[in-house]
Protein backbone atom coordinates (compact mmCIF):
# COMPACT_ATOMS: atom_id res chain seq x y z
CA UNK A 1 0.00 0.00 0.00
CA UNK A 2 1.79 3.31 -0.90
CA UNK A 3 0.67 6.37 0.20
CA UNK A 4 -1.58 9.04 -1.32
CA UNK A 5 0.25 12.06 -0.62
CA UNK A 6 1.05 13.66 -3.77
CA UNK A 7 4.96 13.91 -4.91
CA UNK A 8 6.47 17.14 -6.12
CA UNK A 9 8.44 16.80 -9.27
CA UNK A 10 10.17 19.99 -10.87
CA UNK A 11 11.51 18.98 -14.40
CA UNK A 12 14.38 21.46 -15.96
CA UNK A 13 15.31 21.23 -19.52
CA UNK A 14 15.19 23.56 -22.17
CA UNK A 15 14.37 20.90 -24.55
CA UNK A 16 10.52 20.66 -24.78
CA UNK A 17 10.53 17.22 -26.03
CA UNK A 18 12.67 16.27 -23.33
CA UNK A 19 10.57 17.63 -20.66
CA UNK A 20 7.02 16.18 -22.26
CA UNK A 21 9.00 12.70 -22.40
CA UNK A 22 9.49 12.53 -18.94
CA UNK A 23 6.82 13.98 -17.49
CA UNK A 24 4.65 11.29 -19.48
CA UNK A 25 7.05 8.67 -18.75
CA UNK A 26 6.23 9.54 -14.86
CA UNK A 27 2.16 9.68 -15.45
CA UNK A 28 2.65 5.82 -16.38
CA UNK A 29 4.15 5.40 -12.93
CA UNK A 30 0.60 4.82 -11.26
CA UNK A 31 2.37 3.58 -7.76
CA UNK A 32 2.76 7.54 -7.23
CA UNK A 33 0.88 10.09 -7.25
CA UNK A 34 3.23 13.05 -9.25
CA UNK A 35 2.68 16.65 -9.66
CA UNK A 36 4.48 17.80 -12.05
CA UNK A 37 6.28 21.12 -13.01
CA UNK A 38 8.20 21.96 -16.59
CA UNK A 39 10.47 24.60 -16.26
CA UNK A 40 12.52 25.89 -19.51
CA UNK A 41 15.63 27.73 -18.13
CA UNK A 42 17.28 28.55 -14.86
CA UNK A 43 15.68 31.90 -13.78
CA UNK A 44 12.45 30.63 -13.77
CA UNK A 45 13.34 27.56 -11.95
CA UNK A 46 15.41 30.09 -8.91
CA UNK A 47 12.01 31.53 -8.55
CA UNK A 48 10.08 28.41 -8.56
CA UNK A 49 12.60 26.47 -6.18
CA UNK A 50 11.87 29.29 -3.45
CA UNK A 51 7.90 29.61 -4.10
CA UNK A 52 7.13 25.94 -3.90
CA UNK A 53 10.08 23.54 -2.84
CA UNK A 54 9.61 20.19 -4.97
CA UNK A 55 10.58 16.73 -3.21
CA UNK A 56 12.39 15.86 -6.67
CA UNK A 57 14.46 18.26 -8.82
CA UNK A 58 14.95 16.06 -12.31
CA UNK A 59 17.55 18.65 -14.31
CA UNK A 60 19.73 18.57 -17.21
CA UNK A 61 23.05 19.41 -16.07
CA UNK A 62 24.00 21.06 -18.78
CA UNK A 63 22.06 24.10 -18.21
CA UNK A 64 23.47 24.52 -15.57
CA UNK A 65 26.84 25.77 -17.15
CA UNK A 66 29.12 27.12 -14.45
CA UNK A 67 26.14 28.10 -12.29
CA UNK A 68 26.97 25.44 -9.55
CA UNK A 69 22.94 25.54 -8.59
CA UNK A 70 22.92 22.51 -7.01
CA UNK A 71 25.17 22.48 -4.47
CA UNK A 72 23.12 25.92 -3.64
CA UNK A 73 19.68 23.65 -3.84
CA UNK A 74 20.98 21.02 -1.14
CA UNK A 75 22.71 23.69 0.98
CA UNK A 76 19.21 25.78 1.41
CA UNK A 77 17.07 22.93 0.98
CA UNK A 78 18.35 19.54 2.10
CA UNK A 79 15.10 17.69 1.45
CA UNK A 80 15.67 18.13 -2.46
CA UNK A 81 16.37 14.83 -4.39
CA UNK A 82 18.37 16.02 -7.25
CA UNK A 83 18.05 13.86 -10.40
CA UNK A 84 20.31 14.80 -13.67
CA UNK A 85 18.86 14.16 -17.07
CA UNK A 86 21.67 12.27 -19.37
CA UNK A 87 21.16 13.11 -23.36
CA UNK A 88 24.37 13.13 -23.95
CA UNK A 89 28.08 12.32 -22.33
CA UNK A 90 28.64 14.01 -19.26
CA UNK A 91 31.92 14.33 -17.03
CA UNK A 92 31.20 12.03 -13.96
CA UNK A 93 32.90 15.22 -11.88
CA UNK A 94 29.41 17.06 -13.14
CA UNK A 95 27.53 14.20 -11.75
CA UNK A 96 28.79 13.98 -8.36
CA UNK A 97 26.33 16.62 -7.01
CA UNK A 98 23.26 14.65 -7.95
CA UNK A 99 21.27 11.93 -5.89
CA UNK A 100 20.94 9.89 -8.89
CA UNK A 101 20.54 10.09 -12.92
CA UNK A 102 18.26 9.44 -15.39
CA UNK A 103 19.42 8.34 -19.06
CA UNK A 104 16.61 9.20 -21.97
CA UNK A 105 17.67 5.96 -23.10
CA UNK A 106 16.44 4.02 -19.90
CA UNK A 107 13.31 2.17 -19.90
CA UNK A 108 9.93 2.72 -17.83
CA UNK A 109 11.09 0.27 -15.36
CA UNK A 110 14.47 0.90 -15.04
CA UNK A 111 13.11 4.65 -14.16
CA UNK A 112 10.60 3.06 -11.71
CA UNK A 113 13.31 1.33 -9.90
CA UNK A 114 15.64 4.74 -9.37
CA UNK A 115 12.26 6.96 -7.88
CA UNK A 116 11.55 4.25 -5.49
CA UNK A 117 15.05 3.94 -4.42
CA UNK A 118 15.44 7.86 -3.76
CA UNK A 119 11.43 7.83 -2.46
CA UNK A 120 12.32 4.99 -0.10
CA UNK A 121 15.07 6.73 1.50
CA UNK A 122 12.26 8.58 3.62
CA UNK A 123 9.75 5.55 3.94
CA UNK A 124 10.21 4.05 7.23
CA UNK A 125 9.29 0.29 7.11
CA UNK A 126 5.32 -0.48 5.53
CA UNK A 127 3.00 -2.58 7.09
CA UNK A 128 1.84 -4.57 4.70
CA UNK A 129 -1.36 -6.42 6.36
CA UNK A 130 -4.49 -4.76 6.68
CA UNK A 131 -5.86 -6.18 9.42
CA UNK A 132 -6.24 -4.22 12.37
CA UNK A 133 -5.20 -5.61 15.87
CA UNK A 134 -7.54 -5.35 18.70
CA UNK A 135 -5.56 -2.70 20.58
CA UNK A 136 -5.64 -0.16 17.32
CA UNK A 137 -9.45 -0.84 17.49
CA UNK A 138 -9.43 0.39 20.79
CA UNK A 139 -7.21 3.43 19.91
CA UNK A 140 -10.00 4.57 16.84
CA UNK A 141 -12.18 4.02 19.04
CA UNK A 142 -10.84 6.27 21.37
CA UNK A 143 -9.56 9.03 18.60
CA UNK A 144 -13.01 9.21 16.76
CA UNK A 145 -14.41 10.34 20.81
CA UNK A 146 -11.68 13.37 20.50
CA UNK A 147 -9.41 11.96 23.42
CA UNK A 148 -5.85 13.83 23.23
CA UNK A 149 -2.88 10.94 22.68
CA UNK A 150 -2.41 11.48 26.48
CA UNK A 151 -5.70 10.81 27.44
CA UNK A 152 -5.71 7.46 25.33
CA UNK A 153 -2.13 6.67 26.79
CA UNK A 154 -3.78 7.05 30.33
CA UNK A 155 -6.50 5.26 29.66
CA UNK A 156 -4.90 2.05 28.28
CA UNK A 157 -1.65 2.53 30.43
CA UNK A 158 0.40 2.85 27.52
CA UNK A 159 3.05 5.49 26.92
CA UNK A 160 2.44 8.18 24.45
CA UNK A 161 4.91 6.85 22.33
CA UNK A 162 3.04 3.74 21.50
CA UNK A 163 -0.05 5.89 21.29
CA UNK A 164 1.36 7.60 18.18
CA UNK A 165 3.35 4.68 16.98
CA UNK A 166 -0.29 2.58 16.85
CA UNK A 167 -1.89 6.20 15.28
CA UNK A 168 0.37 6.01 12.28
CA UNK A 169 0.16 2.08 11.13
CA UNK A 170 -3.93 2.53 11.60
CA UNK A 171 -3.51 5.48 9.32
CA UNK A 172 -1.41 3.32 6.74
CA UNK A 173 -3.68 0.57 6.69
CA UNK A 174 -6.42 1.78 6.21
CA UNK A 175 -5.17 5.54 4.33
CA UNK A 176 -7.34 7.26 6.24
CA UNK A 177 -5.59 10.58 7.55
CA UNK A 178 -8.14 12.61 9.51
CA UNK A 179 -10.16 11.64 12.93
CA UNK A 180 -13.39 12.70 11.14
CA UNK A 181 -12.23 9.98 8.34
CA UNK A 182 -11.83 7.17 10.92
CA UNK A 183 -15.13 7.87 12.73
CA UNK A 184 -16.52 7.03 9.53
CA UNK A 185 -14.59 3.95 9.52
CA UNK A 186 -15.56 3.57 13.12
CA UNK A 187 -18.85 3.53 12.44
CA UNK A 188 -19.12 1.38 9.71
CA UNK A 189 -17.39 -1.53 11.72
CA UNK A 190 -19.30 -0.58 14.66
CA UNK A 191 -16.44 0.23 16.80
CA UNK A 192 -18.54 3.42 18.48
CA UNK A 193 -21.56 4.73 18.20
CA UNK A 194 -23.23 7.74 16.32
CA UNK A 195 -23.35 9.81 19.48
CA UNK A 196 -19.77 8.92 20.64
CA UNK A 197 -18.33 10.86 17.54
CA UNK A 198 -20.69 13.33 17.45
CA UNK A 199 -19.61 14.32 20.90
CA UNK A 200 -16.04 13.74 19.59
CA UNK A 201 -15.75 15.76 16.21
CA UNK A 202 -17.04 19.02 17.04
CA UNK B 1 6.55 29.42 -23.11
CA UNK B 2 4.82 27.70 -25.75
CA UNK B 3 3.23 30.16 -27.63
CA UNK B 4 1.67 27.72 -30.92
CA UNK B 5 -1.63 26.03 -28.84
CA UNK B 6 -2.17 29.33 -26.96
CA UNK B 7 -5.41 30.97 -27.60
CA UNK B 8 -5.29 34.51 -28.71
CA UNK B 9 -7.74 37.79 -28.67
CA UNK B 10 -8.61 36.96 -32.04
CA UNK B 11 -9.90 33.82 -31.35
CA UNK B 12 -13.72 33.23 -31.13
CA UNK B 13 -15.04 32.62 -27.38
CA UNK B 14 -17.10 29.90 -28.73
CA UNK B 15 -14.58 28.33 -30.05
CA UNK B 16 -12.76 28.01 -26.38
CA UNK B 17 -15.47 25.85 -24.78
CA UNK B 18 -16.11 24.22 -27.92
CA UNK B 19 -12.50 22.73 -27.63
CA UNK B 20 -12.51 22.13 -24.30
CA UNK B 21 -15.78 22.46 -22.43
CA UNK B 22 -14.47 22.68 -18.30
CA UNK B 23 -13.47 26.36 -19.13
CA UNK B 24 -17.34 27.14 -19.50
CA UNK B 25 -16.71 27.45 -15.59
CA UNK B 26 -14.20 29.92 -16.28
CA UNK B 27 -16.50 32.41 -18.27
CA UNK B 28 -18.69 32.20 -15.31
CA UNK B 29 -16.56 33.18 -12.68
CA UNK B 30 -15.24 36.26 -15.25
CA UNK B 31 -18.58 37.05 -15.44
CA UNK B 32 -19.25 36.36 -19.01
CA UNK B 33 -22.70 35.06 -20.16
CA UNK B 34 -23.32 32.51 -22.82
CA UNK B 35 -24.32 33.56 -26.23
CA UNK B 36 -21.24 34.53 -27.51
CA UNK B 37 -22.68 34.19 -31.57
CA UNK B 38 -19.26 35.11 -33.44
CA UNK B 39 -17.59 37.45 -31.31
CA UNK B 40 -14.01 37.04 -30.68
CA UNK B 41 -12.27 36.63 -27.23
CA UNK B 42 -11.26 40.85 -27.55
CA UNK B 43 -14.35 41.97 -28.05
CA UNK B 44 -16.35 40.23 -25.45
CA UNK B 45 -14.30 41.16 -23.14
CA UNK B 46 -14.12 44.81 -23.95
CA UNK B 47 -17.72 44.40 -23.85
CA UNK B 48 -17.90 43.15 -20.08
CA UNK B 49 -14.92 45.19 -18.97
CA UNK B 50 -12.94 42.11 -18.40
CA UNK B 51 -9.24 42.35 -18.69
CA UNK B 52 -8.19 40.45 -21.64
CA UNK B 53 -4.56 39.62 -20.92
CA UNK B 54 -5.51 37.59 -17.55
CA UNK B 55 -8.73 36.34 -19.07
CA UNK B 56 -6.81 34.58 -21.88
CA UNK B 57 -3.80 33.67 -19.08
CA UNK B 58 -6.48 31.96 -17.20
CA UNK B 59 -7.90 30.03 -19.77
CA UNK B 60 -4.14 29.24 -21.45
CA UNK B 61 -3.44 27.71 -17.71
CA UNK B 62 -6.19 25.51 -17.43
CA UNK B 63 -5.52 24.25 -21.13
CA UNK B 64 -2.04 24.01 -20.81
CA UNK B 65 -2.09 22.08 -17.68
CA UNK B 66 -3.61 19.05 -19.32
CA UNK B 67 -0.24 18.54 -20.97
CA UNK B 68 1.99 19.96 -18.13
CA UNK B 69 2.34 23.47 -18.12
CA UNK B 70 5.02 25.22 -18.12
CA UNK B 71 6.43 27.24 -15.49
CA UNK B 72 6.94 30.68 -16.04
CA UNK B 73 8.09 33.44 -13.61
CA UNK B 74 7.73 36.00 -15.52
CA UNK B 75 4.25 35.58 -17.12
CA UNK B 76 2.50 37.59 -19.51
CA UNK B 77 0.64 41.08 -18.63
CA UNK B 78 -1.71 39.80 -16.09
CA UNK B 79 -3.56 42.30 -14.27
CA UNK B 80 -3.36 41.47 -10.63
CA UNK B 81 -6.85 42.94 -9.49
CA UNK B 82 -8.45 40.91 -12.44
CA UNK B 83 -6.90 38.08 -11.13
CA UNK B 84 -8.04 38.74 -7.15
CA UNK B 85 -11.27 38.98 -8.91
CA UNK B 86 -11.68 35.85 -10.52
CA UNK B 87 -9.66 34.22 -7.72
CA UNK B 88 -12.81 35.91 -5.16
CA UNK B 89 -15.52 34.36 -7.99
CA UNK B 90 -14.29 30.98 -7.51
CA UNK B 91 -14.15 31.04 -4.05
CA UNK B 92 -17.77 31.68 -4.01
CA UNK B 93 -18.26 29.38 -6.32
CA UNK B 94 -16.94 26.59 -4.14
CA UNK B 95 -18.75 27.97 -1.28
CA UNK B 96 -21.57 29.27 -1.68
CA UNK B 97 -22.72 27.01 -4.90
CA UNK B 98 -21.06 24.08 -5.41
CA UNK B 99 -20.06 22.51 -1.98
CA UNK B 100 -23.69 23.28 -0.90
CA UNK B 101 -24.75 21.75 -3.89
CA UNK B 102 -23.23 18.24 -3.38
CA UNK B 103 -24.01 17.94 0.55
CA UNK B 104 -27.93 18.07 -0.70
CA UNK B 105 -27.12 15.51 -3.40
CA UNK B 106 -25.29 13.41 -0.76
CA UNK B 107 -27.32 13.67 1.94
CA UNK B 108 -30.39 12.55 -0.53
CA UNK B 109 -28.32 9.72 -1.69
CA UNK B 110 -27.49 8.88 1.59
CA UNK B 111 -31.13 8.76 2.58
CA UNK B 112 -32.43 6.36 0.01
CA UNK B 113 -30.30 3.53 2.45
CA UNK B 114 -31.99 4.32 5.85
CA UNK B 115 -30.43 1.33 7.45
CA UNK B 116 -27.38 2.71 6.61
CA UNK B 117 -28.06 6.12 9.17
CA UNK B 118 -25.26 6.30 11.25
CA UNK B 119 -22.70 5.44 8.65
CA UNK B 120 -24.81 8.36 6.84
CA UNK B 121 -24.80 10.64 10.14
CA UNK B 122 -20.94 9.95 10.15
CA UNK B 123 -20.53 10.78 6.46
CA UNK B 124 -22.51 14.32 6.85
CA UNK B 125 -20.56 15.14 10.43
CA UNK B 126 -17.41 14.80 7.99
CA UNK B 127 -18.50 16.62 5.04
CA UNK B 128 -19.65 19.81 7.36
CA UNK B 129 -16.02 19.74 8.66
CA UNK B 130 -14.46 19.62 5.57
CA UNK B 131 -16.57 22.45 4.51
CA UNK B 132 -15.60 25.33 7.28
CA UNK B 133 -11.48 23.88 6.35
CA UNK B 134 -12.63 25.18 3.38
CA UNK B 135 -13.82 27.83 4.09
CA UNK B 136 -11.57 29.08 6.49
CA UNK B 137 -8.73 28.68 3.99
CA UNK B 138 -10.31 30.81 1.82
CA UNK B 139 -11.63 33.31 4.02
CA UNK B 140 -8.05 33.59 4.78
CA UNK B 141 -6.76 34.57 1.29
CA UNK B 142 -9.90 36.51 0.32
CA UNK B 143 -9.24 38.48 3.98
CA UNK B 144 -5.76 38.45 4.31
CA UNK B 145 -3.48 37.38 0.93
CA UNK B 146 -5.78 39.41 -1.34
CA UNK B 147 -5.23 42.52 0.86
CA UNK B 148 -1.66 42.22 1.44
CA UNK B 149 -1.91 42.55 -2.20
CA UNK B 150 -4.01 45.50 -3.01
CA UNK B 151 -1.79 46.92 -0.31
CA UNK B 152 1.16 46.26 -2.22
CA UNK B 153 -0.32 47.94 -5.32
CA UNK B 154 -1.34 51.04 -3.81
CA UNK B 155 2.51 51.47 -2.34
CA UNK B 156 0.87 51.32 1.39
CA UNK B 157 3.42 49.85 3.64
CA UNK B 158 3.19 45.71 4.40
CA UNK B 159 5.29 44.52 7.56
CA UNK B 160 7.17 42.04 6.64
CA UNK B 161 4.92 39.54 5.19
CA UNK B 162 5.65 38.25 1.74
CA UNK B 163 4.18 36.10 -0.61
CA UNK B 164 6.65 33.26 -0.07
CA UNK B 165 5.58 33.30 3.34
CA UNK B 166 2.06 32.28 1.56
CA UNK B 167 3.38 29.97 -1.23
CA UNK B 168 5.53 27.47 1.00
CA UNK B 169 2.38 27.02 3.28
CA UNK B 170 -0.46 27.30 0.88
CA UNK B 171 -1.89 23.42 1.09
CA UNK B 172 -3.82 22.06 -1.67
CA UNK B 173 -7.64 21.93 0.27
CA UNK B 174 -9.27 18.75 -1.80
CA UNK B 175 -6.90 16.52 0.42
CA UNK B 176 -10.01 15.80 2.91
CA UNK B 177 -12.64 15.77 0.05
CA UNK B 178 -10.40 12.60 -1.81
CA UNK B 179 -9.96 11.17 1.62
CA UNK B 180 -13.72 11.30 1.53
CA UNK B 181 -14.57 9.68 -1.59
CA UNK B 182 -11.84 7.00 -0.55
CA UNK B 183 -13.67 6.12 2.04
CA UNK B 184 -16.90 5.60 0.78
CA UNK B 185 -15.70 3.52 -2.00
CA UNK B 186 -13.77 1.48 0.15
CA UNK B 187 -15.70 1.17 3.07
CA UNK B 188 -19.42 1.96 2.44
CA UNK B 189 -21.48 -0.70 3.14
CA UNK B 190 -23.87 -0.76 0.12
CA UNK B 191 -25.68 -3.81 -0.56
CA UNK B 192 -27.62 -2.53 -4.02
CA UNK B 193 -26.41 -0.10 -6.30
CA UNK B 194 -27.55 3.30 -5.95
CA UNK B 195 -27.54 5.60 -9.02
CA UNK B 196 -27.84 8.63 -7.29
CA UNK B 197 -24.83 8.01 -4.72
CA UNK B 198 -22.74 7.24 -7.67
CA UNK B 199 -23.62 10.60 -9.86
CA UNK B 200 -22.89 12.54 -6.25
CA UNK B 201 -19.30 10.77 -6.49
CA UNK B 202 -18.81 12.10 -9.62
CA UNK B 203 -19.66 15.29 -8.79
CA UNK B 204 -16.94 14.51 -5.97
CA UNK B 205 -14.48 13.87 -8.75
CA UNK B 206 -14.99 16.46 -10.49
CA UNK B 207 -15.17 18.87 -7.85
CA UNK B 208 -11.86 17.93 -6.30
CA UNK B 209 -10.01 17.89 -9.90
CA UNK B 210 -11.48 21.19 -10.01
CA UNK B 211 -9.94 22.42 -6.40
CA UNK B 212 -6.98 21.10 -7.46
CA UNK B 213 -6.72 23.17 -10.38
CA UNK B 214 -7.86 26.27 -8.60
CA UNK B 215 -4.91 25.19 -6.07
CA UNK B 216 -2.36 25.01 -8.82
CA UNK B 217 -3.46 28.22 -10.22
CA UNK B 218 -3.04 29.62 -7.17
CA UNK B 219 0.39 28.31 -6.96
CA UNK B 220 1.75 28.71 -10.86
CA UNK B 221 -0.09 32.15 -11.48
CA UNK B 222 -0.73 34.25 -9.11
CA UNK B 223 2.18 33.37 -6.50
CA UNK B 224 4.64 34.10 -9.06
CA UNK B 225 3.31 37.56 -10.38
CA UNK B 226 2.78 38.95 -6.89
CA UNK B 227 6.59 37.75 -6.52
CA UNK B 228 7.30 39.25 -9.54
CA UNK B 229 5.93 42.99 -8.35
CA UNK B 230 7.54 42.52 -4.72
CA UNK B 231 10.89 42.49 -6.94
CA UNK B 232 9.60 45.62 -8.85
CA UNK B 233 9.00 47.50 -5.65
CA UNK B 234 12.30 46.38 -3.85
CA UNK B 235 14.35 47.43 -7.04
CA UNK B 236 12.27 50.87 -7.55
CA UNK B 237 13.10 51.76 -3.81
Amino acid sequence: MKDNDSIKIAITDNSTIIRAGIASVLKRLSNHNFTINEIANLDALKIFIRLHTPDILIINPLILSNNNITLSVKKEFPTIKTIAILSSFIDQKTLADFDDTISIFDDTETINTKLEELLAEDDEETTDTEQLSLREKEIIACVVKGMTNKAIADKLSISIHTVITHRRNITKKLQIHSAAGLAIYAIVNKIVEIQDIKDGIN
Amino acid sequence: MNHINRYKPTDKMSNIIFRNYSLISVMSRFGLPLGFGEKTVKEICDKQNVDCNTFLAVVNFIEEEQYGYEYDAENEQISLPALMDYLKQAHSYFLDFNLPSIRKKLKEALELEPKNNDVTQSILLFYDKYETEVNRHMEYENKFVFEYVENLISGKDTGSYRIKNFAQKHNHIEKNLTELKNIIIKYYPQETCNNLLNATLFDIFHCESDLNLHCKLEDELFTPAVAELEKRLVNER
